[in-house]
């Protein structure tokens, strides 16, 4: 899949479901894509690079969301 | 307090950006001795608690003395350490897996000096900096966890009963004097990010009451669904809340009887805390092992279900492993780790000279594994 | 001080070493800055850091709180944040975030290194460190959220060093001293440690996995770095041929000349030493016996547990034909109860570049791991919900009898079609031919 296309098809598929959540497994982002784990990873990789997505860790797990969403950010006093 | 900049560009963060390099690599920092015999030691041999002669193939030696550092350490403390790694050690030095200092000399004329100048070292209060020991068949550190210093979730804190502790059996740290190796871990709560699972003793901090539930703010600060995901036991609902004022609030209801007490859900939304003065408090665990010696590794087991914090010197924690200690150590037979001595004695005769209560919480009830714990013989004493 | 921290104070006295006295020497020196150093953060940091905790010991309750979005740009790990609860009482404190710094293989540093990492986190954080943390890496404790950035830029321009792992990643490998001083050590574990945590920065830098996933390399079956009670894969070194028995040596030892445990056991007078009762009983296998003035060691049926090479090392030594034994699924308690590794290959050689280690064993489990493991499902309860079988399936292995310590008590076998003879499709008008209805 072209870089472009996976963009597109996550930030619509994370989009549609702002109002339930705004963080995500990998393993969601690679279904969005419908990708096998360790492909999908360049992908998504190179979408937290362009500022895309960005990382949300609890320490032992992490998880991803569109840059800049949810309401973590001000709960955490980081906005 | 003037921002200095290292270099980095906020604006353009991949510019001249250096990473995926890992550690340095180990062999920049082997000293002479150890760089030279590497794959070729012979034998080692404890020369007194503490501190151990390596000898290898070409006939060199390399002596270690061994000390015991709280893990927690200011960049003043490791400044001294490096000063007396200068002095004695031509600028090496290395820790072990349980936050122990290692001091190494390449010659036995080196070794007293270095001891004279560690045990000449004391912080202006009177403890030990460099307290040498921690070998052989005694009391090495204890590895432990962040507990209330830096932590979200400890049902317990860290670095105060390891120090509490480490008083208690510091003659155990300087001696070898026990029947085998006693390895004591602490975890501040139960996801346990130090394995304290497969310790001699094991310090466990555990909380006891489910999360408060914040209604007013939880799904201002909260993603709800994620709250619930996070949920190990899936003990967590979404629910429709009045406030006092009337106001109906989208929030969150806990099934209390599955909270497994974790703080999960705490991690993911500040809104759910759990932390409570007398819900927390201490498990301690006995028993388990890791090396393949003689018997297999093994978990440690629930010896007490319940301590209260007793900050700042938790004296029954201390008091009860104390206890398990002088107890093992004068009933074990030599090499006979504190597991294999409770399994060849029986745990029934275990609590009974340790003079420990057995309760219903000892018993395992936790999915499958707990009916492989049960009894199922008639062999059992009286 | 800023704060009164009478509870902490009584952890001044006490042998060991006080945490709370080094402490107050870093609050101390921080406020008389001697180097005139422009700390980056507040200079009230440690007296901030003793109140809060003064406050939690008063409390018996925390007063930290997560944070999951910092980091350092491009890493899903390294950095966890952190938060007081009480900004206003401790504003020094209020931003505390870790970071997590590799840390070398064996632990070992020269000072101008150590001196390095220290002058950085002196200047740029809090001063406080734990050497090291339960992973293995080095600890950075506290600093605001600006100073991460610039501290990534200074460990990896000046000081050629890296962060660590956190998060759903491959942790920081860490190993035992292993051949730079222990003669048990059956394979280089630093090598192999050092090896695997570069091919796989990018597993460890950059979250895919569903959970976290730990390797530690043990040199010998002793585990000092207890890698089979806490890694999703363990190393464990050993070997397959003869012990290797020098007799003089063993006589030596019955005389009294060498102490035996070397010396681990010299606080207490245990008698003289009985290479009967204190070796060959406590041989698990019952493989070893003295024959006249000689040791004799049946080798086929040990199974090198290392006592007896733990307590005469000057006459028994490991085998020539050595490797390591993997075994997968290590885990603390949560959720499912704990587990230990599972072996899951007896033997292999562990030889730089290590290429049959990643491409016949890792990448397959974790190709398997990432594809059915669910979200923060630990390699060890993948293995326990879909079974051993399907890991040895996936990683192409033979089954073995040695990884298992008994087969099965139940006859429950989900046979596969293809295993059964003439396949699961059958014509039933065949069968009624010789069966009524």
């Amino acid at each position: 899949m072209e870089y472009e296309e996976a963009k597109q098809l996550i930030v619509d598929g994370l989009t549609k479901k702002q109002k339930v959540k705004s963080k995500f497994y990998f393993n969601d982002l690679a279904k969005i894509i419908d990708m096998k784990p360790r492909e999908a990873k360049k992908l998504i990789n190179q979408l937290v690079q362009e500022g895309v997505l960005e990382y949300w860790s609890s320490g032992s797990t992490s998880m991803y969301g569109l840059k800049g969403t949810g309401k973590q950010a001000h709960a955490e006093h980081e906005d | 307090m003037a921002f200095i900049s290292s270099g980095y560009n906020p604006d353009k963060p991949m510019e001249d950006r250096i990473t995926d390099i890992g550690p340095r690599k180990y062999d920049e920092f082997y000293p002479p001795v150890i760089a030279k015999n590497k794959g070729t030691w012979l034998y080692h041999e404890y020369l007194q608690p503490g501190v151990f002669v390596h000898v290898a193939e070409s006939g060199d030696e390399v002596y270690t003395v061994r000390c015991g550092g709280a893990r927690l350490m200011s960049v003043t403390h490791i400044r001294e350490i490096c000063e007396i790694a200068d002095k004695h050690c031509g600028g090496y030095l290395r820790f072990t897996t349980r936050n122990n200092i290692e001091f190494m000399v390449d010659g036995k004329d080196k070794v007293q000096p270095l001891i004279d100048d560690l045990e000449s070292r004391k912080f202006d209060a009177g403890s030990f900096k460099f307290p040498i020991g921690g070998t052989g068949a005694g009391i090495s550190n204890i590895v432990h966890t962040q507990g209330w210093l830096h932590c979200h979730t400890p049902a317990t804190d860290a670095s105060g009963p390891v120090k509490a502790v480490m008083d208690v059996l510091f003659d155990e740290f300087k001696n070898h004097r026990m029947p085998a190796h006693v390895r004591v871990s602490l975890a501040c709560c139960l996801n346990m990010c130090g394995a304290v699972h497969c310790s001699d003793i094991a310090i466990l901090g555990y909380h006891r009451k489910p999360p408060l539930l914040d209604h007013e703010y939880l799904d201002k600060m909260c993603e709800i669904p994620l709250a619930i995901a996070s949920c190990p036991t899936a003990a967590i609902k979404p629910s429709k809340v009045e406030l006092p004022d009337g106001k109906k609030v989208n929030s969150v209801a806990i099934n209390n009887d599955r909270c497994m007490f974790c703080g999960n859900c705490y991690t993911m939304c500040p809104s759910l805390p759990l932390a409570d003065t007398e819900g927390d408090g201490i498990v301690l665990m006995a028993g388990g092992k890791v090396s393949n010696r003689v018997s297999a590794p093994k978990f440690s087991k629930v010896v007490v279900a319940f301590i209260p914090n007793e900050a700042p010197r938790w004296p029954t924690t201390c008091d009860v492993i104390q206890k398990m200690v002088e107890v093992y150590a004068g009933e074990a037979r030599k090499y006979e780790r504190l597991g294999e001595w409770a399994e060849r004695i029986g745990w029934e005769r275990f609590f009974e000279k340790c003079e420990l209560e057995f309760t219903h919480h000892l018993i395992d009830d936790f999915r499958d594994p707990a009916y492989y714990t049960w009894r199922q013989t008639s062999q059992f004493k009286f | 001080m800023k704060h009164e921290i009478p509870m902490l104070d009584q952890l001044e006295s006490g042998p060991w070493p006080s945490f709370v006295s080094d402490l107050k020497q870093e609050a101390e020196r921080r406020a008389k800055n001697p180097d005139n150093i422009e700390y980056q953060i507040p200079v009230d940091v440690v007296e901030d850091i003793l109140g809060v905790l003064e406050l939690s010991f008063k409390h018996g309750r925390t007063h930290w709180k997560h944070g999951g979005i910092v980091g350092v740009f491009g890493y899903g790990g390294g950095v966890i944040g952190r938060y007081c609860d009480q900004p206003e009482m401790f504003p020094g404190v209020a931003h505390f975030h870790t970071m997590r710094i590799a840390q070398p293989g064996g632990k070992f540093y020269t000072t101008e290194h150590l001196r390095r990492i220290t002058d950085l986190w002196d200047f740029r954080g809090s001063g406080i460190t734990n050497m090291h943390g339960s992973t293995g890496d080095i600890i950075f404790l506290g600093t605001t959220t600006k100073q991460l950035e610039e501290i990534f830029y200074e460990l990896t321009h000046n000081i050629g060093q890296d962060l660590g792992g956190s998060g759903s990643n491959l942790r920081t490998p860490a190993d035992c001293i292993g051949q730079a001083r222990c003669e048990y050590a059956c394979y280089d574990t630093q090598d192999l440690c050092y090896d695997l945590t570069m091919e796989y920065q990018d597993e460890l830098h950059r979250p895919a996995f569903p959970y976290k996933f730990k390797f530690k390399f043990d040199g010998c079956p002793n585990g000092c770095v207890a890698s089979i009670a806490r890694a999703d894969m363990s190393f464990i070194g050993t070997w397959k041929d003869d012990i290797k028995i020098d007799q003089e040596a063993v006589q030596a030892y019955i005389g009294g000349e060498f102490v035996p445990n070397a010396g681990a056991h010299s606080g207490r007078d245990w008698g003289a030493f009985d290479i009967q009762k204190e070796v060959i009983d406590l041989c698990p296998t019952e493989c070893m016996w003295m024959d006249g003035k000689e040791l004799k060691i049946d080798n086929r049926e040990c199974t090198r547990c290392m006592h007896c090479i733990n307590v005469m090392p000057r006459a028994l030594r490991i085998g020539d034909e050595r490797g390591l034994s993997i075994f997968a699924g290590a885990k603390a308690p949560i959720l499912d109860g704990a587990q230990l590794g599972s072996l899951i290959v007896p033997f292999i050689k562990a030889e730089a570049p290590y290429t049959e280690i990643k491409e016949n064993v890792i990448e397959p489990i974790w190709d398997w791991w990432m594809e059915e493991g669910k979200n923060r499902e630990r390699l060890g309860e993948l293995m326990k919900r879909q079974g051993l079988q399907k890991l040895l399936e996936m990683a192409n292995f033979e089954p073995d009898p040695r990884m298992v310590q008994e087969p099965r008590t139940n006859p429950y076998i989900f046979w596969k079609e293809e295993e059964v003879e003439g396949g699961w499709e059958r014509d039933i008008n065949e069968f009624r031919k010789h069966h009524q209805r």
